[in-house]
């Protein structure tokens, strides 16, 4: 029964300051909180990025095995998505099973590096219907302060710029010169969330922001403005308008992110 | 699901003969089960499915009820014979994802105040599959929960476009969901132009998700009409 | 026939008029429910189908399902249990039940005709019991929609007055779409058979005489029957 009362006092809050044409912490409707990215910190792992997002905290880590190729595209490596919500993240977080928030998270991120074409996976061949790249990308949720899509997609990218497939280790040294043992990484797609609160659009919410919203949609963009994946959430409807404008704006800022980040 | 090698195209119609902007033939069937509170059976071209709704009953476990309102639960299942290779029976990831989408595509329209402390459960099954079975199953469940007598603002409806050889067409089949560059379901509720779903797999310009969205919109309203008949005609026979 | 609607359907814009299963949106009725519109005094909207709400004052049948000290727990057909408080089942209150010994009063699956005497807002639901309908015996229970309900009943009793002179059976309608009929078990099936019908023909025009005629030459089908194969009845 408290949480419930605390729900709504958070939501009248924070659409209140809306209404006034504020923030939380003093933003802008359309600035990201303040954001940093560390590439290769964890040794073990292929690639690495750690991203914050204000207070929001994701691990990325990329690691790189042989293993079997789907039956349909034989020639093609394969890439795997996987999200943690681990409970040191958020009191809202039980062990357990991956639940539908995790899966949804891994499923989005997945959707616009693939969406993307960001990995040319017809370059992770190693044996023709035998044998080819899987690159695993781990998603681990460290403190869920709001936007977990846009701290992971960056994530996700950031950690697989400049990586170096460890042919070596698996006794597959390649003959072809050095290049090819760099992951070839063709485009930076780059996911931009935005929240409906009384009617305004605010980019990049908070986990009040989150809370009180009652729709959002995540917009993944490439370096040539073409989109590589959306998802809408919530429990209420969006306008038609209100999603272009949403598009757009996501376009504008993946722009921004790119430059600064990748 | 981008593969190439063939051509979706040909003389400006697709393989399965439709224009761009058609939809496959639907077909839909209300109060089909004896036992669910309300059901319904429905088509999309080959796709194949039922969806069931029980509820609103009480809510198990206790602590997960709401004072306030019901609460909703979707669970969307493909039967294992339903796609060409064989699926293991139980949730995967898609489906976990796809429940979710699904639910809140619903969630906008459920007067769930009226029912508080308990669960309205939506199932929905799969039982042949031609790419759009989530489209297919928001639109059976709506129907279904409308058969249950839950009580509702207005019916939802769910379409998919996507994008095949360069062209943004209309509801994909498995072949164009395979082979083409651009897969987007959307869920609206027709009479109020809200959309209460929306995702894109692939790529498209600002311009294509533009002409999508439209061609998507103007979908739901002509399967909103086809929803709308069923129910009305169900109790007009007599 | 009455006009059908499903939920989100335009009804009027007489707003002051709106009643149960409508919403009002912009200055207009929509229905909020799929069922028929009865216009007549408030604009309504009647499910073909729906659960059952318990409100004060309701006659209901229920079924002992669960004995939780000092209550049993009954299933009143809707989504929320409904208890019974053990004093209700002593005459006057007067002797108190003791713990361990409520089954000897009523047990699980009994069923009982009760009142709703409170509904808080938690949805807790009090019962008392109306101890002079017993519900045992040869007899069958049916259960209907409760939205059909006063299809059953008629206009000023007009229905069930038919029924129970034709079929010759004790018939006991319940809010709550809970259905008790004791008779002779020809005689039952033969109701039974009737309340299905009347239940799944609820929206229709015309009811009452076809239900009419449906019963006049069903006896004159037994009867013919019973002349033919001897039987005594």
């Amino acid at each position: 029964m408290g949480l419930e009362i605390m729900d709504d006092v958070r939501r009248d809050y924070i659409y209140n300051l809306v209404k006034r044409g504020k923030r939380e912490d003093g933003r802008d409707f359309r600035d990201y909180r303040e954001i940093k990215v560390e590439k290769d910190i964890i040794k073990r792992a292929e690639g690495s990025a750690r991203v914050k997002i204000g207070n929001t905290e994701v691990l990325v880590g990329v690691k790189l095995e042989p293993g079997e190729p789907f039956p349909d595209s034989p020639d093609e490596g394969v890439i795997i998505t996987n999200a943690e919500l681990v409970p040191l993240a958020s009191p809202e977080f039980e062990p357990g099973p991956p639940n539908e928030d995790s899966v949804q998270l891994a499923r989005v991120v997945d959707r616009g590096i693939r969406g993307s074409e960001a990995i040319d996976l017809s370059k992770l061949c190693i044996e023709e219907g035998e044998k080819v790249w899987i690159v695993f990308i781990d998603i681990h949720v460290l403190d869920n302060d709001g936007n977990l899509v846009d701290a992971a997609a960056l994530g996700a990218i950031a950690a697989l710029l400049n990586i170096h497939i460890p042919a070596e280790r698996y006794g597959l040294s390649s003959s072809e010169g050095e290049d090819t043992n760099t992951l070839p990484i063709r485009d930076k797609p780059v996911a931009v969330t935005m929240v409906d609160v009384g009617g305004e659009i605010l980019v990049d919410p908070n986990y009040n922001e989150e809370k009180a919203a009652v729709s959002g949609l995540t917009v993944i963009t490439n370096t040539d403005g073409t989109i590589s994946g959306m998802q809408k959430y919530g429990r209420e409807g969006l306008a038609e308008d209100k999603i272009s404008e949403m598009v757009e704006i996501g376009i504008e800022k993946a722009d921004e992110l790119r430059r600064k980040f990748l | 699901m981008k593969k190439e090698g063939i051509e979706l195209i040909k003389d400006g119609k697709r393989l399965d003969g439709r224009d761009f902007d058609e939809l496959r033939p639907i077909k839909i069937e209300v109060g089909v089960l004896k036992r669910a509170d309300g059901s319904c059976y429905f088509e999309l071209g080959d796709n194949k499915v039922i969806a069931a709704v029980y509820g609103p009953r009480e809510m198990h476990p206790r602590h997960a009820q709401d004072a306030k309102m019901a609460v909703l639960k979707y669970r969307y299942n493909m039967a294992p014979f339903s796609v060409d290779e064989r699926k293991r029976p139980g949730p995967d990831r898609r489906s976990v994802e796809i429940s979710k989408v699904s639910r809140e595509a619903l969630e906008p329209v459920i007067i769930k105040e009226f029912y508080p402390k308990t669960e309205i459960d939506v199932y929905v099954e799969i039982l042949q599959s031609d790419a759009g079975t989530r489209t297919a199953g928001i639109n059976a469940a709506s129907v279904a929960l409308a058969d249950a007598g839950i009580p509702m603002k207005d019916l939802v409806s769910s379409v998919a476009v996507g994008k095949i050889d360069g062209e943004v067409v209309l509801d994909l089949n498995a072949v164009e969901d395979n082979y083409g560059e651009a897969d987007m379901p959307i869920a609206m509720v027709a009479r109020r132009n809200t959309i209460t779903a929306l995702q894109m797999d692939g790529r498209m310009t600002k311009e294509e998700f533009d002409k999508g969205l439209k061609l998507a919109m103007n979908a739901c309203r002509q399967i909103y009409e086809l929803q709308r008949t069923a129910l009305i005609e169900r109790y007009s026979e007599m | 026939m009455y006009k059908v609607v499903i939920p989100g359907d335009f009804i009027s814009e007489d707003v002051n008029r709106a009643g149960e299963g409508t919403y009002i949106e912009g200055g207009k009725v929509y229905a909020m429910r799929y069922g028929v519109v009865d216009d007549k005094e408030e604009i309504k909207v009647v499910p073909f189908v729906g659960k059952y709400q318990p409100a004060r004052g309701d006659v209901v049948i229920g079924r002992i399902t669960e004995i939780s000290f000092p209550y049993w727990i009954v299933d009143i057909a809707s989504p929320y249990e409904a208890r019974l408080h053990m004093s209700e089942a002593t005459p006057d209150g007067e002797k108190r039940i003791e713990f361990g010994s409520m089954h000897t009063y009523l047990d699980i699956d009994d069923l009982i005709v009760a009142k709703v005497t409170n509904v808080d807002p938690l949805m807790r639901i009090d019962l008392g019991l109306m101890e002079e309908f017993q519900l045992r015996g040869s007899g069958r229970l049916i259960t209907i929609p409760y939205t059909k309900v006063p299809r059953i009943i008629g206009r000023r009793g007009s229905m069930i007055k038919m029924l129970k002179e034709k079929c010759n059976c004790f018939i006991f309608v319940a809010k709550n779409g809970r259905i008790w009929i004791s008779g002779k078990e020809d005689d039952m099936e033969l109701a039974s058979d009737v309340i299905l019908m009347i239940a799944n023909e609820a929206h229709t025009s015309g009811l009452t005489d076809r239900v009419a005629s449906f019963l006049d030459s069903h006896r004159r089908i037994r009867m013919y029957n019973r002349k033919n194969k001897g039987l005594k009845r």
